[in-house]
């Protein structure tokens, strides 16, 4: 078979471990099932292949290495929606993707599918190094330092089924961008990696201890300039200090942003520091040879741009305002002039954000097939990037995406909302998140008036363990419950990136309702009152809270 | 989730736990046995509950469920969980009317 362009790659011992995996699992359900196992032994054993028991069923969350799938793989997760669950996938802001209606006796055999895939759900939960996720543009943006799957790819064979940190005190998160600008949200992971290139190869740039549930912290520079040949023990050194010293005796206090906070940046550098003094650093060394080795697989696939590529998009664009709009908010910059990337909305106006019908994933495969060499990225926003895509075929490329009903033009817009799937079907949410997110996706669903409004990014986090991130958003929203009632309390000026920070609370928490008008007026002062070329967030840093929180409780 | 001991006269306690097999939700009828629609629930008294619970508990692996625990509702046709956790987890999830495990209109609470 034909290796998809910029793509992991199984070897046969790969299979056969998954094959291995999948057999003891099978095993392992049949004695739960004849009551051989109890829950309270099976737990473990079930979370560590990926599948949760949630609000109406088990969920099976699969892994999706740094986001990347190839079409082959989308049509395997449709197969799954289609034939274990109710037709439906949701992408996470984990760059995963969950599916919600699974029957524990299926679970072995829709393993052994994901596997013909080379797909699988080990390490999507535990107290383990999860998914390495990473930034949805690499290897295709102008602005890119450094393709990052390369190194993105090295973590995810280091830290896969990796012995010693199997059993953390908690679980443990790392992204890795290359990026001038931070387009992984690095400063809030546990460890966050930025690459740049340097005169004597790759350099890493490495924070430390962020994160977002209940205790937000924005990381902090544990490095700035990592040698790539002593990545690999800088990492091993980090993790090795966590184990030891991260506390296990409460869950709350155990991640590793904790840990830090304790003892303080500076001795947990000596510490780190130590433990590297301590290490063979030769066995950790990656060679450049390993390095290229593994780079050989990230190349850019075969461009062959047009010449009269921007005449014929301009001609497009000058045909079509709706295309036109689309190509705003929806596409960035590639490095070839010929090409451009294009994201795909998965926050159609009304409908769930993250959520993929069978349909739509077989359809975004035959796209991603025709279009753009049949490679896909999920975003940790929870959209669909296409990364290599002729400036020439974008308008049939974004007429294939309407007949999907996925070609909103909103992507870094207010319709963009991120959103964890809530009450509806978690067993740790306080309040619903989604029928919030559709409300607002409604509210503010009309493209001209997102244009208007500008950047704007709206968060929603259906408890405090904060998967849709509302401390990062422009706009953070998380869902409370009081006496078993749901109320939103709304957050302000939350950013990831360069600038990371944290939301402050507004104010008072509000009915579902209430809150979705508060925002409304919110938007509404900021388009009343911006300078000229202000976005939201700038203003918001300009005048602090009080002016918003004045309007949001002007008639609450 | 409000305190058995304080139930008001139009609420009752039902039994509820999930399914081995494929984690679906069931409601504890009068005659011990698991159902998938909440309407067929039985509605106790706090001081029935406590009894069925304990026996719910000690028989539930034998009948395929897990983690029994009260709930409770507003009395009933169907009965009406108090909140909306338990509220979801009776009528389905709010955001996709096609997964309801009853009627729309019964589902109001």
């Amino acid at each position: 078979m034909k290796q998809p362009v910029g793509h992991y790659a199984y070897e046969s011992r790969d299979r056969e471990f998954l094959q291995e995996r999948i057999a003891e699992f099978e095993d392992q359900v049949k004695r739960r099932l004849s009551g051989a196992l109890s829950e309270e032994e099976f737990k473990p054993l079930r979370l560590m292949n990926g599948i949760y028991l949630q609000v109406h069923a088990y969920m099976l969350r699969v892994a999706i290495p740094y986001g990347i799938l190839d079409s082959r793989q989308l049509r395997k997760l449709a197969h799954v929606a289609r034939r274990y669950d109710r037709g439906y996938g949701h992408f996470t802001t984990r760059q995963n993707i969950q599916f919600n209606w699974i029957s524990l006796e299926d679970a072995p055999a829709i393993l052994r599918d994901l596997a013909e895939a080379d797909m699988h759900a080990i390490q999507t939960s535990g107290n383990c190094i999860r998914n390495i996720t990473s930034d949805e543009y690499a290897g295709a943006a102008r602005d890119e330092l450094m393709d990052p799957r390369v190194h993105a790819e090295i973590l995810r064979q280091w830290s896969t089924l990796h012995p010693e940190f199997t059993f953390l005190p908690r679980k443990f998160k790392i992204a890795i961008s290359g990026s001038p600008e931070d387009r992984v949200a690095a400063r809030f992971h546990d460890i966050g990696l930025l690459a740049r290139p340097s005169e004597n190869g790759p350099l890493f740039r490495v924070f430390v201890g962020g994160g977002l549930g209940r205790t937000p912290v924005v990381g902090q520079e544990l490095f700035d300039s990592v040698p790539e040949a002593e990545l690999l023990a800088t990492l091993e050194a980090t993790l090795r200090v966590y184990n030891a010293y991260g506390r296990r005796d409460n869950l709350y206090r155990a991640r590793i942003k904790i840990l830090v906070q304790t003892i303080g940046i500076e001795p947990f550098r000596e510490a780190v520091k130590a433990e590297l003094a301590k290490m063979d650093l030769s066995h950790y060394r990656l060679t450049p040879e390993r390095v290229a080795a593994i780079r050989a697989r990230f190349a850019a696939p075969e461009l062959h741009a047009v010449d009269d590529a921007d005449a014929v998009l301009a001609q497009h664009q000058k045909e079509d305002p709706a295309f036109a709009r689309w190509m705003q908010s929806n596409t960035h910059p590639h490095f070839d002039e010929g090409y451009s990337i294009a994201t795909v909305s998965l926050k159609t106006p009304g409908d769930i954000p993250g959520d993929v019908t069978a349909e739509q994933m077989d359809g975004l495969a035959d796209i991603a097939e025709r279009f753009a060499f049949s490679e896909l990225r999920v975003t940790h926003l929870q959209n669909i990037v296409l990364g290599h895509v002729r400036k020439d075929q974008l308008y049939a490329l974004w007429q294939g995406l309407k007949e999907l009903n996925l070609a909103a033009p909103n992507i870094g817009l207010a319709g963009d909302i991120v959103s964890c799937p809530g009450l509806d079907y978690c067993t740790l949410a306080n309040a619903r998140s989604l029928p919030l997110a559709r409300k607002l996706g409604a509210r503010f669903g009309d493209a001209r008036l997102q244009e208007e409004i500008g950047a704007l990014s709206i968060n929603i986090s259906g408890c405090i363990n904060a998967c849709g991130h509302h401390h990062a958003g422009h706009i953070g929203i998380l869902g409370v419950d009081k006496r078993g009632s749901e109320f939103y309390q709304i957050l302000l000026g939350g950013q990831a990136g360069d600038r990371a920070s944290i939301g402050a609370i507004l104010g008072p928490a509000l009915s579902e309702d209430d809150a979705v008008a508060a925002i409304a007026r919110m938007i509404d002062h900021y388009l009343a009152h911006r300078n000229e070329q202000e976005s939201f967030l700038e203003m918001v840093t300009r005048l602090g809270k009080a002016p918003f929180k004045e309007v949001a409780y002007e008639t609450v | 989730m409000k305190r058995l001991s304080h139930l008001s006269p139009n609420e009752c306690v039902l039994l509820t736990a999930a399914r081995l097999l494929d984690g679906r939700i069931v409601w504890r009828g009068r005659d011990g046995q698991w159902f998938d629609h909440v309407a067929q629930a039985a509605c106790l008294t706090a001081e029935e509950s406590e009894a069925a619970l304990e026996e719910a508990s000690t028989q539930a692996a034998r009948q395929g469920v897990m983690g029994v625990y009260p709930v409770v509702a507003r009395k009933g046709e169907p009965p009406q969980p108090v909140s909306m956790k338990e509220h979801i987890r009776a009528f389905g999830p709010t955001v996709h009317p096609e997964f309801s495990y009853v009627p729309q209109s019964e589902a109001s609470s």
